[in-house]
């Protein structure tokens, strides 16, 4: 059998996380509401109205095209595609076509063995949604909340390579899009739903063959098994002599099976015109700096930083890099702590996660904030309070507020430092180990770690360690 | 006397001081209707009483229980000593077009028999604010589809009120009817490609089509989106402008509606054609019109009386003072026609899509064995001739393997025929007009189906308005004389972009010097039998 | 007859894209009737235009209001617009399936 090489190009669908819908204002998100209740005259497509552009579509729209390193279309329109379909209420989408916002573009992405594969993106386009029927009892009932809501249609060259690189390209893109603020990309919401087209060549080939389009694949899981049953299915059918044809399949996620939809060839002329409805979408050169300008610093980006100037392994980058809030706590917190970047990334991969995992909040939502985190790995790192006791802190401070020292001062955590308390505790302790203090006296200095306990017993663990066995020596040795 | 004599500025101007009451006004009205409209437009009216013959037929629908409220509303205002607006107590007949929420909006068609819309255009709200009256839904050609108004699935059509045997024209007939026959002194129209001027001109009354986007589109069913203009119809040119006063102006509902500031309309009447500078072009004293066989184009003249008539307009104002500037080139307004049948058919089909049956209006009831047959069936029982014919005819020119030779192509033709404007506007150019001034159709009222049937020949009923809708200029068309036969002859002034202050200045300077004018005393046949008992 | 006449199998074709079905009268005059309006607009394709001229979109230039604030403001009657539909259950509007073999375009 010969080496195949598998091509992939994805189209994704990318909901806007903006407050109103892309032509009028009815509310953008519609999770949870009863059928039908979030529609308006323009939104379910009554014979007379009119749509008018959100202007926030376009800034993201923009913003997400300057993060893909895209061309921001200067001048950009809308089109109509026309086709008959329930959940399509005026028979066409208001969508672009042939001057969308975004052009070309990538997105590098960072594989897990440690190298970087640039995806080429083909075009960024506004649009809106459709609707959602459903089937029952051989109808089909169909609710129209979700019509209107703002779309980001973005398409990949065929540039990914694997059903690992597919899954590969949804993860980061999805952590991108909540990074820069575009999109909630919850896939279980279809805040991010994705098509992929998939063919197969001979490796070292760079022909592209007929190829497939596999509809609602709607999970990262499911792009990644849908991918591997269709590339084996057409492997299999290419090794036995027939052609692929340009069919569109759906994924059924139940059964993970492959199902025909139907065969490309008849597709709709969807017979596309300007929509006469809108102006043509203009930004000025202003307006394209401000969106690039506004753009942060890219996870990609800043995952390189991290391991540059903090010396973090590559691991710790990528957890501090997942998410922005976190990112942004991070820095802020080895600014503030003003010690080794590593020591606070410790601390946020073992204890705050915990805390945040117990507490269910992100990092933008803890009451804990760096600065009372970078106080109390000052106080451990200097030896004011113990390591457990700092641990506790990062809990009391979530849960009651307040700053990490006065909590210290209040609750008397602070280590005993101070020889006078010592000193009459070690004395005594000596008084009461004679056999002790003989063996260690005879050369069994191993057993300074036992007066160390001893002491720790009796001073609730509040004893300096460092002071203590420093007094413990003095006293043992005299 | 009676009301339906006055002008609007009259009527409000009474309603206001309380001379007259708003309800008094639309009995008036509804008194009227009663006299010479005959049986309203319906699905249902198979055989007619003969006498029918001679009534208007102007509406499809009669808003008595919504005017009503109206009238009331206006008459506490002026109670309380409140103003009720600048249309207070003036009834105005609505193209059934036009959304209104509490009357059902069919556009004439069954697919829409029984839609209420749950929202009201912007027009009619601004007209409601105004203190206007809401008298009823005028007929029109089925979507606004034609030059007739016949093709209406609400039968009877409506009647040209001048002689009962001829068309209104179209497709705003019923609304160029009404104000004709006295039934309202205003009504709300739109015009696609003449669609209040060719009917204004048949009837014999005021019709301005204003500049794209000076008035909103917002809750007007839409044909040809980027052509769609609503505007005032109206007795004379004053009543015309107070009417556009109250609709122009931005509208955040429409993209398309114009920023630019809106002036006061009735003030620019009074500054009178001195000096203005007002085109003729020999390219609007005949028509080009194809081979329907061959496409082969042939010159062919026009009624002559047209051709007088903007001879004789053009004396009267330059005896007014206006300087007439002969021979303005217009050479691509012969490509007026063929660019509409594209631009304006790609889209209506699409413009149509939304009518499937699924949300509102017409469903079958025959059995469908699924989705799409339902689709077909509904369409194919709920559409008229005139949108299946063009949904096919739109389709075909904008499929992929023909639009560049058909749609794209159109919409640079579009270009050249807004350039002739641009050349003969422009302040800087050889010409520098303030207005053109054309025929505004190629002959006087037809007979009832005389043309109806042959889509290329209707269709050639607007060659003489149609430009102004693909460059997107205002245009008015007003009464300038009766033909032998007694039908009322059009003409019709273009302005540049936002200038309706211009064209109506010179349209009202006309009027006022042909005040006196014999034809002007003129009766309409179907109002001299109500005028004689009244 | 002009080269670009429509044949009785494109018009049929045309007629189901369109979502239409029509009786043979209708098929008939509707099918003349579309010639006659092709030939009528024959004429464009030999309209000679100068490689500047650019698409017309609304005849003049456009100048609306700025694009609408990102605001939600809800329609205050949802339920006027599903009173409109010919059938509906639940809240949802109602229709049958696409049946088994009919294409959904």
């Amino acid at each position: 059998m010969k080496t195949y090489e598998i091509v992939i190009g994805l189209e994704t669908h990318i909901q806007l996380n903006t407050t109103s819908k892309i032509f009028c204002s009815c509310k953008a998100d519609s999770w949870g509401a009863e059928p039908n209740t979030n529609i308006c005259p323009v939104c379910s497509g009554l014979p007379g109205v009119l749509p008018v552009l959100n202007v926030e579509t376009v800034r993201k729209g923009a913003l997400l095209a300057a993060a893909m390193h895209a061309e921001i279309n200067p001048v950009s329109y809308f089109d109509r595609k026309n086709y008959f379909y329930p959940d399509l209420p005026k028979g066409y989408q208001i969508t672009q076509f042939d001057e969308p916002i975004g052009k070309g573009g990538y997105m590098d992405l960072q594989m897990p063995d440690g190298t970087s594969r640039r995806v080429r993106i083909h075009k960024l386009h506004l649009e809106e949604d459709a609707g959602k029927t459903k089937i029952e009892d051989g109808e089909r009932l169909v609710d129209f909340n979700r019509c209107g809501v703002p779309l980001v249609e973005m398409v990949t060259e065929p540039d990914l390579r694997s059903a690992e690189e597919a899954a590969q390209y949804l993860t980061q893109l999805r952590q991108l899009l909540r990074w820069i603020g575009v999109s909630e990309a919850d896939m279980e919401r279809g805040h991010l739903r994705c098509d992929a087209n998939v063919s197969i060549r001979e490796a070292g080939s760079t022909v592209l063959n007929t190829k497939t389009e596999i509809k609602n694949v709607n999970s990262i899981d499911a792009v990644r098994l849908a991918i591997i049953e269709e590339s084996k299915r057409q492997i299999e059918a290419v090794e036995a002599g027939q052609r692929i044809q340009s069919y569109t399949l759906d994924w059924d996620a139940d059964t993970g099976t492959l199902r025909k939809m139907r065969s490309k060839e008849t597709e709709a002329d969807y017979r596309y015109f300007r929509e006469p409805d809108l102006l043509p979408v203009v930004l000025s050169a202003e307006e394209i700096a401000e969106v690039i300008a506004s753009l942060p610093e890219l996870p990609i980006e800043r995952r390189a930083r991290f391991i540059q100037d903090y010396q973090l392994s590559a691991y710790d980058a990528d957890i501090l890099t997942s998410e922005r809030s976190l990112s942004d706590y991070y820095e802020e917190s080895v600014r503030l702590f003003g010690g080794a970047a590593k020591v606070v990334s410790n601390w946020m991969m073992n204890d705050l996660s915990r805390l945040m995992n117990d507490t269910g909040k992100s990092a933008a939502e803890l009451r804990l904030r760096p600065i009372d985190l970078a106080e109390i790995i000052r106080m451990v790192e200097g030896g004011k309070i113990n390591p457990a006791t700092g641990k506790s802190l990062l809990g009391k401070v979530e849960a009651g507020g307040g700053k990490p020292a006065e909590i210290v001062e209040r609750e008397g955590l602070g280590l005993i430092a101070d020889e006078d308390a010592l000193s009459g505790q070690i004395a005594a302790i000596i008084a009461e180990s004679p056999a002790e203090v003989e063996s260690f006296r005879a050369g069994k200095e191993s057993l300074l770690g036992w007066f160390v306990g001893q002491v720790m017993r009796r001073t609730g663990g509040k004893a300096d360690p460092k002071r203590t066995r420093e007094l413990l020596l003095e006293q043992l040795k005299r | 006397m009676s009301s339906i004599r006055l002008s609007a500025r009259q009527i409000a101007q009474k309603v206001r001081a309380g001379e007259l009451s708003a309800l008094n006004v639309l009995e008036d009205h509804l008194r009227q209707i009663k006299a010479v409209d005959g049986v309203p437009g319906s699905l249902q009216n198979a055989s007619l009483d003969p006498a029918e013959e001679g009534k208007v037929h102007a509406f499809i629908e009669v808003s008595t229980g919504l005017a009503r409220q109206q009238a009331e509303k206006v008459q506490t205002m002026v109670q309380r000593g409140e103003d009720p607006g600048p249309l207070a107590g003036v009834p105005v007949s609505i193209k059934d077009i036009f959304c209104v929420k509490g009357t059902t909006t069919t556009a004439a068609s069954r697919i829409l028999y029984n839609f209420r819309p749950p929202y009201t255009a912007t027009t009619v709200e601004r007209l409601e604010k105004a203190g206007a009256l809401i008298i009823g839904k005028t007929n029109l050609d089925e979507f606004t589809y034609g030059s007739s108004s016949e093709s209406s699935a609400f039968q009877p059509h409506p009647n040209n009120p001048w002689n009962t045997q001829r068309v209104t024209g179209g497709s705003s007939g019923g609304s160029a009817a009404s104000v004709a026959a006295r039934e309202a002194p205003l009504s709300l129209g739109t015009d696609t490609g003449g669609s209040i001027r060719q009917p204004a001109a048949f009837c014999g009354v005021v019709g301005l089509k204003p500049s794209y986007g000076r008035t909103s589109r917002y809750g007007l069913i839409a044909f040809g989106s980027s052509l769609d203009c609503p505007g005032p119809l109206a007795r004379d040119v004053s009543d015309a402008a107070l009417m556009l006063q109250v609709l122009a102006g931005l509208d955040p509902k429409d993209s398309t509606s114009a920023l630019a500031p809106v002036p006061d309309y009735l003030a620019a009447l009074q500054e009178g054609v001195r000096g203005m500078r007002i085109g003729l072009s020999r390219d609007y004293d005949h028509i080009t019109y194809p081979d329907t066989l061959t496409g082969e184009m042939s010159v062919q003249s026009i009624q002559p009386e047209m051709n007088s008539a903007v001879r004789d307009v053009a004396e009267v104002l330059a005896r007014l003072g206006a300087e007439i500037v002969e021979d303005v080139p217009m050479p691509n307004a012969r490509h007026g026609i063929p660019t509409y049948f594209v631009i304006s058919r790609v889209e209506a089909a699409s413009n149509l899509h939304r009518f499937d049956g699924v949300k509102y209006g017409y469903r079958t009831s025959a059995p469908v064995r699924g989705l799409s047959e339902l689709y077909r069936a509904t369409r194919a029982e709920g559409f008229g001739l005139q949108p299946k014919l063009r949904i096919l005819m739109g389709m075909y020119v904008s499929a992929a393997q023909h639009s560049a030779q058909y749609y794209q192509k159109a919409l640079r033709v579009r270009s050249m025929i807004r350039s002739d404007f641009e050349l003969a506007f422009d302040p800087q150019g050889v010409y520098r007009l303030d207005a053109l001034l054309t025929p505004t159709t190629p002959t006087t009222a037809f007979r009832r189906s005389e043309v109806m049937g042959d889509s290329v020949l209707m269709q050639y009923s607007d060659q003489m308005t149609v430009a102004g809708n693909h460059a997107g200029i205002p245009a008015v068309s007003i009464p300038a004389g009766l033909d032998p036969l007694g039908l009322p002859i059009g003409v019709q002034f273009f302005g540049m972009d936002f200038r309706e202050d211009l064209i109506l200045r010179a349209a009202y300077a006309y009027e006022q010097a042909t005040e006196n004018a014999d034809w002007r005393r003129a009766i309409p046949q179907a109002l001299r039998e109500s005028e004689v008992s009244a | 007859m002009t080269p670009d006449s429509i044949t009785p199998e494109m018009f049929a074709k045309l007629v189901t894209l369109a979502a239409l079905e029509l009786t043979p009268e209708e098929s008939e005059y509707l099918r003349t009737e579309l010639n006659h309006q092709l030939a009528a607009v024959k004429e464009l394709s030999e309209i000679q235009l100068a490689e500047d001229v650019q698409p017309s979109l609304h005849g003049l230039d456009c100048r609306g209001s700025a694009p609408r604030a990102d605001t939600w403001n809800p329609f205050p009657n949802p339920q006027e617009i599903l009173d409109q539909a010919p059938d509906s259950e639940g809240g949802y509007f109602r229709v049958p399936d696409f049946s088994r073999g009919e294409v959904s375009q």
